[in-house]
C-alpha cells in the first residue's frame, strides 16, 4: 500500500520541534479542513524560505543574499566583532541600540552532554573572518555553562591568533533592586564589582 | 492535599543540576542529581520564561534545594532555593565540570540514591574551583564513582594469589579481573607498581603516575560506558590543541 498525501503530510509536520504525532494530526486537520488558502501559502512560504535563505558568508546569520544587509551597511564599525549564539541574541543587541559594529552569528553553542563540540559549530568561518579583518571580538554568549564554556573556548582560540577578546559584563539589571534580585546573580555582581574611579 | 500527593512530595532536597533541555515552550527538562534521590528527571514549568526567578537558580555546578511532586519518571518542580557557597566555575575547570557531570549522566542509574558520591561530587567541585591542577582531582573523582557503582579498584594487592603489589615490580591491568603480575602475556593494561600504590593513596604528585593512572581510568571508565563517547573530551582535546 502506497502512503496516503494525509500521511506524508503529518510525517512532514512532525520535524517541527515539540510536534508529536497528535499535534502532527490535529494541525494536518486544521490545514485541509479549515485553512487550504493557510496551507498553500505556508507551502510556498516554506519552499521559498529553504532554497533561498543561506548563511551571510561574513556573519553566518541567515540571509537571502551573499553578504547580509547588516554587514554590507557602510556606517557599522568594522573595528569591533560581537559574537551572540543565535540570531534572536543579535535581535536584542541591535534593538538595545548599544552597539555599532559588526556580529558573527554561532548558531548554537558548544554543549558537551548534548554532543555539540568545536566541529559542530564550523567556526573556520569566524577565524578566517577575524584572520582578515583585525577587530576586538566582544563575546556575547550566554550566561549559562553552556554559554561560559562557548566563551572559554572561543577565548583560548582567538587569543591564540592574537586577537583581542572581551566578554560582556554581568550583574544586577537596570533599575534593579538588591531586595528583588536572585541570590545567583547577586553572588556574581559582588564578585565581579569593580572598582570607581571618580 | 491528600495523603497520596503529600507522600509523592519532596522537600528541600539538596541537589545539584546536571544538565538541562528546552522543554515545550517555556519549560526545561532538568537532569538532577539530589542527594537522598540520585538522578532524576524533573520539569521545571516556566523556567525559560522571560521574567523566570529560576533562571539565576537553576545553573549547572550550584548547590540548590528542590521540591517537587509526581511519582512518574519525569517529576515537577514545586521550587527552587539557591544554596552558595560554590564559586561559579571557569575556564579549564568548567571544562572538567563538564566531564564530571558527563560521567554522572552516563553511568548513574535514575532514581538510585548515592549519598557518599554526591558529597564527593561536591566538595570534587570546589576542588576544581580552588585548585590550578585538576588532574588528581579528576582522578580521585573517577576511582570514587567507579567505587559507588560497585567496580571498586583493588590496586594494591594482585587479584587471586592477594600478593601486595611492590612498587618497583611490573604489572598489568586485566578489566573485571585485577592486577596481575606482568608475565609477558598481552593481555590488560602494563602499569608499574609504582603508579598503583600511589593510586591507593590518591598521590599523583608524580608525572609518570599522572600519566599511567590517566590511562589506565580511560581505559576502565570506556569499558563501563560500553561503547558511548564522552564529547567532553573531545572539547578538552580540540582546546589543548589550540
Amino acid at each position: 500500500m502506497t502512503v496516503s498525501y494525509l500521511d506524508n503530510l503529518m510525517a512532514a509536520l512532525r520535524c517541527l520541534p515539540g510536534v508529536g504525532p497528535k499535534s502532527a494530526q490535529r494541525m494536518a486537520y486544521h490545514l485541509l479542513q479549515r485553512d487550504r488558502v493557510g496551507a498553500l501559502q505556508l507551502a510556498s512560504a516554506l519552499q521559498k524560505a529553504a532554497s533561498n535563505v543561506q548563511h551571510c558568508s561574513k556573519c553566518n546569520n541567515f540571509s537571502e543574499l551573499e553578504v547580509c544587509e547588516l554587514c554590507a551597511s557602510t556606517r557599522r564599525d568594522e573595528g569591533q566583532l560581537c559574537v551572540v549564539e543565535m540570531p534572536a541574541d543579535l535581535l536584542m543587541i541591535e534593538q538595545a541600540q548599544c552597539y555599532r559594529g559588526m556580529y558573527y552569528v554561532l548558531m548554537g553553542r558548544l554543549s558537551p552532554l548534548d554532543g555539540i563540540g568545536a566541529k559542530q559549530l564550523h567556526l573556520e568561518r569566524l577565524v578566517k573572518r577575524v584572520q582578515q579583518h583585525p577587530c576586538e571580538v566582544i563575546l556575547a554568549t550566554n550566561f549559562t555553562v553552556e554559554g561560559d564554556a562557548t566563551a572559554h573556548y572561543l577565548a583560548t582560540l582567538l587569543q591564540s591568533l592574537g586577537v583581542r577578546v572581551s566578554r560582556i559584563a554581568r550583574g544586577l539589571p537596570v533599575g534593579g533592586e538588591l531586595e528583588q534580585v536572585d541570590s545567583g546573580t547577586l553572588a556574581q555582581a559582588v564578585l565581579e564589582r569593580r572598582e570607581l574611579t571618580v | 492535599m491528600t495523603a497520596a500527593s503529600r507522600q509523592n512530595r519532596q522537600q528541600d532536597e539538596l541537589a545539584f543540576i546536571l544538565h538541562s533541555h528546552p522543554f515545550r515552550e517555556t519549560s526545561l527538562l532538568l537532569d538532577v542529581f539530589s542527594r537522598h534521590h540520585g538522578r532524576l528527571a524533573i520539569v521545571a514549568r516556566g523556567a525559560r520564561r522571560p521574567r523566570s526567578a529560576l533562571r539565576g537558580v537553576l545553573m549547572g555546578f550550584q548547590p540548590v534545594t528542590l521540591s517537587w511532586f509526581g511519582k512518574g519518571e519525569v517529576r515537577t518542580l514545586h521550587s527552587a532555593e539557591w544554596q552558595g557557597g560554590q564559586p561559579y566555575l571557569q575556564g579549564t575547570a568548567l571544562m572538567c565540570g563538564f566531564y564530571l557531570n558527563e560521567l554522572l549522566v552516563n553511568l548513574l542509574g535514575r532514581d538510585d540514591a548515592h549519598e557518599q558520591l554526591f558529597d564527593y561530587y561536591r566538595a570534587t567541585l570546589q576542588r576544581l574551583a580552588h585548585e590550578a591542577d585538576h588532574a588528581a582531582t579528576l582522578r580521585c573523582f573517577e576511582k570514587h564513582l567507579l567505587q559507588e557503582l560497585g567496580y571498586a579498584l583493588e590496586l594494591e594487592r594482585e587479584a587471586g594469589s592477594r600478593q601486595p603489589v611492590l612498587a618497583e615490580a611490573r604489572y598489568r591491568y586485566v578489566i573485571e579481573h585485577g592486577v596481575v603480575a606482568d608475565d609477558g602475556r598481552m593481555d590488560g593494561f602494563p602499569i608499574s607498581g609504582k603508579t598503583l600504590l600511589a593510586m591507593t593513596a590518591d598521590d599523583y604528585s608524580d608525572p609518570q603516575v599522572a600519566q599511567q593512572s590517566k590511562q589506565l581510568m580511560r581505559v576502565l571508565i570506556n569499558h563501563h560506558l560500553g561503547g558511548r563517547v564522552l564529547h567532553t573530551r573531545e572539547l578538552v582535546k580540540d582546546l589543548q590543541k589550540l
